[in-house]
């Protein structure tokens, strides 16, 4: 009750602003079906001010799939935000407008200013000084024409550059959602050059265009989906952790994680390709000790060797 | 007569009114609705209806309606009530759709988008969609949400923390600022306990924020952002800048990501030199590292030799 409540205090507002908007458009806006949404207004129909005779009710039409609200001049403005409501919408706008790449993110940061000064001191305080976003996370310059051909459900020609393998490819995906996760951007698509949904990381991706064609959506979602998915192909890696390395356990999919006595941390990482790995041990130097394959360890020897070489 | 119709009903009364109502004034006006026979019962019915209302953010005051405050009245102020006139341009009033539908579970945010709908042009909308925004799936709102709280009223909280070397332990912070970077959120503040300056990273708190009285001000010229790691070098502001060679394969993706990275010159093998920023700490070796030998830093002799030292070891190591 208090949330039919709560959503006619807000959605009245809207109507007496904006006489003759689309239910359609009512429905999308407030996230209320079009049922629920006819027996409220049918409520108010109902309701005004004493002595309630004709002339005091709320007058509520609709015809033609739109809606009139008058004689409700006293709900013509909304109620105020709750603290919690302004701080959530504010923290959120803050992260989108940090979020690398973003191009509305001008136009969030004036709108937050004006919803910090619009609410009064009460509400935001001191909030703009205090909540700040710092620059991070890799942009990507493709980014746009990625999040363009999902809402248009346009097929993409791109050369994609995989630190799976280090090598770069030329592939032509279906992209079905674009989304930013632990610091990057994924686009997760269906591929036709291995015929599987598979996820791409939008900055590695060097150069895309346009094919012209659409597609039939397959409902692929990305975000909350695990970033790795495991394969038959997958070889287990086993590697020790010191803490230094940690991270690693936080950021990789493990399929297992044991401490061990001395302090480190042994995980098991499952993986169809070894080049990325040889690539994350080099990084992590001392840190890390590879445990198994014995063949990670050579390709390692040989990586570090070759890296070695232009140093003299 | 139904509650929600009731209860819209007396909202509309009070919005009405010029002076307070009584309860009695209230139940003249909407006898039907308060039609009980017993007047405890409707009076109990009311206090009821007041709560709900006061619940979802009606503000009604009780105020005295005489001078010997014998009897009160009711009232909804309207400065208290009315969401102030904030007018958005249409690209703003996308951009926080974007940011309210950006895939959390927590409905607060499209909740306080919807009330700020109402002063913008219709229509505007049709096409904009929601970015999903999966920042760290562990924090929950309700953490941030303690966080901001804390760090808007100067509050000094305390909270178990597990570092990035996997060490936990109880720390008690003064709560400075938030910031976010990268899809993380950071609670910046002073460490009691080690009396210093420290950044956390909310997801890493093993417990809830709890508050522990009042903090301290920071020092002059706090900027909480200058405490998260920015960039490959490390946190802050960068001080030097480093020479690197990357080749073809991946240049143009190590330069693209990386705040102030300059390109200097392209050489005829497709090499390229790029200038980045570089500081105190180690991160920039393990940064040119993870390019293995399509990376080799030029500049400076000691980016050089501690990249030298660490393939080393792990040579040593195998």
């Amino acid at each position: 009750m208090p949330e039919r409540l709560q959503r006619l205090l807000v959605i009245v507002p809207y109507l007496v602003q904006h006489p003759g908007t689309e239910l359609a458009e009512v429905t999308r806006l407030f996230g209320v079906d079009e049922d629920e949404l006819t027996r409220d207004l049918g409520l108010l129909f109902i309701s005004g001010l004493p002595p309630y005779s004709p002339g005091d009710l709320i007058d509520v039409d609709i015809e033609g799939g739109r809606v009139w609200i008058r004689m409700a001049d006293y709900f013509a403005r909304p109620l105020r935000l709750t603290r919690s409501e302004a701080l959530a919408l504010y923290l959120r706008g803050t992260e989108l407008s940090a979020t690398p790449g973003v191009t509305e993110a001008p136009a969030l940061d004036s709108a937050l200013r004006k919803l910090r000064e619009g609410l009064g001191p009460e509400t935001l305080g001191e909030l703009g000084e205090r909540v700040q976003a710092a620059p991070g996370g890799r942009s990507a310059e493709t980014l746009e024409t990625v999040r363009r051909a999902v809402a248009r459900i346009e097929t993409l020609r791109i050369e994609y550059y995989a630190q799976s393998s280090a090598e770069t490819t030329e592939r032509e995906i279906d992209p079905e959602e674009v989304f930013f996760a632990i610091g990057n951007w994924y686009v997760a698509t269906f591929d036709h050059r291995s015929g599987e949904e598979r996820l791409f990381r939008v900055d590695r991706i060097r150069s895309v265009a346009a094919t012209g064609a659409s597609f039939e959506p397959r409902g692929i979602a990305g975000a909350g989906r695990p970033l790795y998915t495991q394969t038959d192909r997958d070889v287990a890696v086993r590697l020790r952790l010191r803490p230094g390395a940690r991270w690693v356990a936080e950021y990789y999919e493990v399929t297992s994680e044991e401490e061990l006595e001395d302090g480190s941390l042994q995980v098991t990482l499952p993986t169809a390709r070894l080049e990325w790995v040889e690539r994350l041990v080099l990084r992590l130097s001392g840190e890390v000790e590879v445990v198994e394959p014995e063949v990670l360890k050579d390709r390692v020897r040989d990586l570090a060797r070759r890296t070695r070489e232009p140093y003299g | 007569m139904q509650l929600l119709e009731r209860l819209v009903n007396l909202v509309a009364l009070l919005l009405d009114a010029r002076t307070p109502y009584t309860f009695d004034d209230i139940k003249e006006r909407m006898a039907e609705a308060y039609e009980q026979d017993e007047v405890g019962s409707a009076k109990r019915m009311f206090e009821r209806d007041k709560d709900i209302l006061r619940d979802i953010g009606v503000p009604i005051e009780v105020v005295p309606t005489d001078v010997w405050e014998s009897e009160v009245g009711y009232v909804i102020p309207k400065d208290r009530y009315y969401l102030p006139e904030i007018s958005f341009t249409p690209e703003e009033i996308s951009a926080l759709f974007v940011a309210a539908h950006s895939g959390r579970a927590d409905r607060s945010a499209e909740d306080a988008f919807r009330k700020l709908l109402s002063g913008s042009e219709g229509g505007i909308l049709a096409g904009v969609a929601g970015i999903p925004v999966s920042p760290e799936g562990e924090t929950p709102e309700a953490r941030l949400t303690a966080a901001a709280e804390a760090v808007a009223g100067r509050r000094s909280v305390r909270f178990s923390y597990r570092t990035a070397r996997g060490e936990t332990s109880d720390r008690h912070v003064d709560a400075f600022g938030l910031v976010v970077r990268g899809g993380h959120w950071y609670l910046v503040g002073r460490d009691r306990d080690r009396d210093d300056v420290r950044a956390f990273r909310l997801s890493r708190l093993s417990s809830d924020l709890d508050d522990a009285g009042e903090g301290s001000d920071p020092p002059e010229g706090f900027r909480a952002a200058d405490h998260v790691q920015v960039g490959p070098w490390g946190p802050g502001e960068p001080r030097e800048r480093a020479k690197v060679a990357f080749s073809p394969e991946v240049a143009w993706w190590a330069t693209n990501g990386v705040l102030g990275a300059e390109t200097v010159a392209t050489r005829e093998d497709g090499w390229v030199e790029v200038l980045v920023p570089t500081g105190p700490g180690e991160g920039l070796a393990s940064w040119v590292l993870s390019f293995g030998p399509d990376a080799v830093a030029l500049e400076p002799d000691e980016l050089r030799s501690e990249i030298v030292r660490r393939l080393e070891a792990t040579l040593g190591s195998l």
